[in-house]
């Protein structure tokens, strides 16, 4: 492993096991999988920005989740920091999982109703053992609270998640994850109902604390013009393989695989001049139970041919780090 | 003469703490066929304008002053058994926020909007199942499909379900409430050519409600930004964004990201929403306005005739040279 890589994942699946009825039990049929991420490598530098993007469902919440061993992979390895996690075992793992926080995009459903601003706060200073008396914890909220600019941070306190709003609450979630100093964050944006003034407030705080603590990030977005102007390099993700990765500026402005491309030019743009956003595929991600065979994105493909329908394409490397899984690239 | 022409409108909510001022004193008017975008923040009183348009308020909402005409007739004056036969649904459509998650698990998605056409028209069940087959293909939806449940439907064919719903009794005026937030990119894509399309088409004026701005540039003829209860900006889509005035609609502006500049440090607005129990003296954006003049404390601005199509209520535009 080379000291430079913050995260490497190698050959990562995260199989579901379809649940099938009695019927198909009894008849002892084959067991289906989801495979919600399927063979996934990828690395992320250190105190880089990652954008993961691709459409609802593609396996990106999936892989996050996996990479932390929030949930087991089928297989594959992650190493971070040039330890193989994979293979650490539960103690080991609570004591990496300090260093290593997912911090889900979502208001309404990372924290808890029924707890004050400094109980969730405080919550993980006690589960870690971060501070040695009450008046220490207090220092650490206070300054968390000031860190992601709820200040003044006494008004806050006391108050529970429903007296904030969206943005607050998004804040208290980012002083929550905060507080335990990850050296690796993975941020998951689900499709997001929270409006630009707040989604720019709220990048420009992790990216604030990001230059101070040079934390490598994941970011887990649908949103390619956030992620465009967020992340460093990005992978796109479709039906839980990656089809394409490169710098972000080679993903936006070269797109290879005809995925990307798409992709790209469905993001309406703020500008009443351009041409208008047109729907250059139809039809949505088909389900990773039974994923057709070949290239995945062959049915919607518009360049698709004999090959494609028959051989999956491989991750090859075009030019200089821009990767593309597609027949018709070479 | 104008399609919708709203005076004044003031739309409260009553809660224990006081009254809620959604809707403060909001002024627009609207053209045939304009497909207007109503944009701003969370909270800012979007929905509330909406559901005050549809006679749709909750119990506790209320119009406390002002006036909202349909092709020149006052709809809040009208008693509510004719606004119901005559206007709601039929003249003009909402299609709710969140819509796509309201429709009935347990029905088939066809015989909903079916039920929807017999209970304002005097139609035969036959011939309003027809009819949800013609609905559906106009929104781009295989017509075999109205034999569907809701759960057997993407995301962006219940939200098209909902479109097409709210085209059942052929209405010309129709408020769309963020109908693609809730949908990824390329179904976003796919849903807003579905509105663009049918509202060119059927000659809609249509109202879109949303936070995206790229979603107003790419399907709007006209946008209005509304902050905290008041429309502070009113103009025709390439000036929204080429000339917009207002300090507000500036920095919504330059804070939305776009795919085709460069990478650049995205810029929040500083400062948080109003309170709308108690908003603030003078203009409701003053404390969080880059150019904040003593006047704009204590006195509201009234709007400003900036050319024949674009209005603005700031004091920056009557201050004396
Ligand atoms: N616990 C689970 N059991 C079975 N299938 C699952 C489970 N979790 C996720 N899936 C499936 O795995 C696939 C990938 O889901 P995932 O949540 O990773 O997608 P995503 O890319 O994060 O989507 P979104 O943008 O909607 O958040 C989906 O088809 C999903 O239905
Ligand atoms: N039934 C209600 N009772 C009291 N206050 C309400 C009620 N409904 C809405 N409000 C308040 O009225 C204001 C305007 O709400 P509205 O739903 O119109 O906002 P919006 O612009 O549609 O926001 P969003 O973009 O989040 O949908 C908000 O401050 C909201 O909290
Ligand atoms: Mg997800
Ligand atoms: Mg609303």
């Amino acid at each position: 492993m080379n000291g430079e890589a913050g995260l490497k994942v190698v050959n990562l699946r995260k199989w579901f096991p379809v649940r099938k009825g009695i019927v198909s039990t009894l008849l002892s049929r084959k067991t289906e999988y989801v495979r919600a991420v399927d063979d996934v490598s990828f690395d992320v530098k250190k105190g880089e920005i990652f954008g993961l993007a691709g459409e609802s469902g593609c396996g990106k919440t999936t892989t996050g989740k996996t990479i932390l061993r929030l949930l087991e992979p089928t297989s594959g390895e992650v190493y971070f920091e040039g330890r193989n996690i994979t293979s650490l075992n539960k103690l080991e793992m609570k004591k990496m999982r300090r260093k290593m926080q997912i911090v889900y995009q979502d208001p309404y459903q990372s924290i808890n109703p029924r707890m004050t601003v400094f109980e969730i706060i405080s919550e993980p200073i006690s589960i870690h053992k971060l501070a040695d008396s009450l008046a220490e914890t207090e220092e650490i909220v206070y300054k968390s609270l000031e860190d992601v600019e709820l200040v003044p941070a006494e008004d806050f306190v006391n108050r529970f998640p429903h007296e904030l709003s969206g943005g607050q609450r998004q804040r208290v979630a980012i002083a929550r994850t905060m507080v335990l100093q990850p050296s690796f964050i993975i941020a998951d944006e689900p499709i997001s109902m929270l409006d630009v003034s707040i989604r720019a407030g709220i990048m420009k705080v992790m990216l604030k604390t990001k230059e101070a603590q040079g934390i490598t990030y994941i970011f887990i977005t649908h949103d390619l013009a956030y992620a465009r102007h967020i992340c460093h390099r990005g992978a796109i993700m479709y039906l839980g393989k990656i089809v394409e990765m490169a710098s972000m500026d080679n993903l936006v402005k070269n797109p290879i695989h005809p995925y990307t491309n798409a992709l790209m030019m469905a993001v309406p743009v703020p500008d009443p001049t351009y041409e208008k956003a047109r729907a250059v595929i139809s039809g949505e991600v088909p389900t990773p139970i039974n994923p057709p065979p070949g290239c995945r994105f062959n049915p919607r493909c518009s360049k698709a041919s004999e090959i494609c329908r028959r051989e999956e394409p491989e991750l090859l490397e075009m030019e200089n780090g821009h990767f593309v899984a597609c027949h018709h690239a070479i | 003469m104008k399609i919708l022409d709203i005076q004044n409108l003031k739309t409260y909510y009553s809660t224990f703490k006081g009254d809620v001022m959604a809707v403060d004193d909001v002024r627009l008017q609207m053209d045939r066929g304009e497909a207007l975008g109503l944009v701003g923040e969370s909270g800012c009183g979007k929905t509330t304008l909406a559901l005050a348009i549809m006679r749709l308020l909750p119990w506790n909402g209320r119009i406390v002053e002002g006036k909202i005409k349909l092709d020149d007739v006052d709809i809040i004056s009208l008693d509510e058994k004719t606004f119901d036969k005559d206007y709601r649904w039929k003249k003009m459509s909402y299609i709710f926020q969140g819509a796509m998650n309201a429709l009935n698990p347990v029905f088939k998605v066809g015989d909903q909007i079916a039920e929807a056409i017999t209970i304002h028209e005097d139609v035969e069940k036959k011939e309003a199942l027809e009819r949800a087959r013609e609905l559906f293909e106009l929104v781009g939806i295989d017509p075999e499909r109205v034999i569907s449940y809701p759960h057997e439907l993407s995301g962006g064919m219940k939200q098209r379900a909902m479109i097409a719903m709210a085209l059942a009794c052929n209405p010309d005026f129709i408020i769309a409430d963020e109908p693609t937030t809730a949908l990824d990119v390329i179904v976003q894509a796919q849903t807003l050519k579905v509105i663009n399309d049918l509202q060119k088409k059927l000659g809609l004026t249509m109202i879109l409600i949303t936070h995206d701005l790229s979603v107003v540039a790419q399907t709007c003829t006209t946008c209005a930004i509304m902050y905290a209860g008041n429309i502070v900006e009113y103009a025709d889509i390439e000036t929204i964004f080429k000339d917009p005035v207002h300090p507000y609609t500036q920095a919504l502006i330059s804070a939305f990201p776009s795919i085709k500049e460069d990478r650049r440090e995205l810029k929040s607005i500083a400062g948080v929403p109003p309170n709308l129990l108690d908003p603030p003296t003078g203009c409701r954006f003053n404390p969080r306005c880059p150019n904040r003049m003593d006047v704009c404390t204590k006195e509201k601005p009234e709007y400003t005739e900036l050319s024949d199509n674009h209005l603005a209520s700031c004091h920056l535009l009557t201050k004396e040279a």
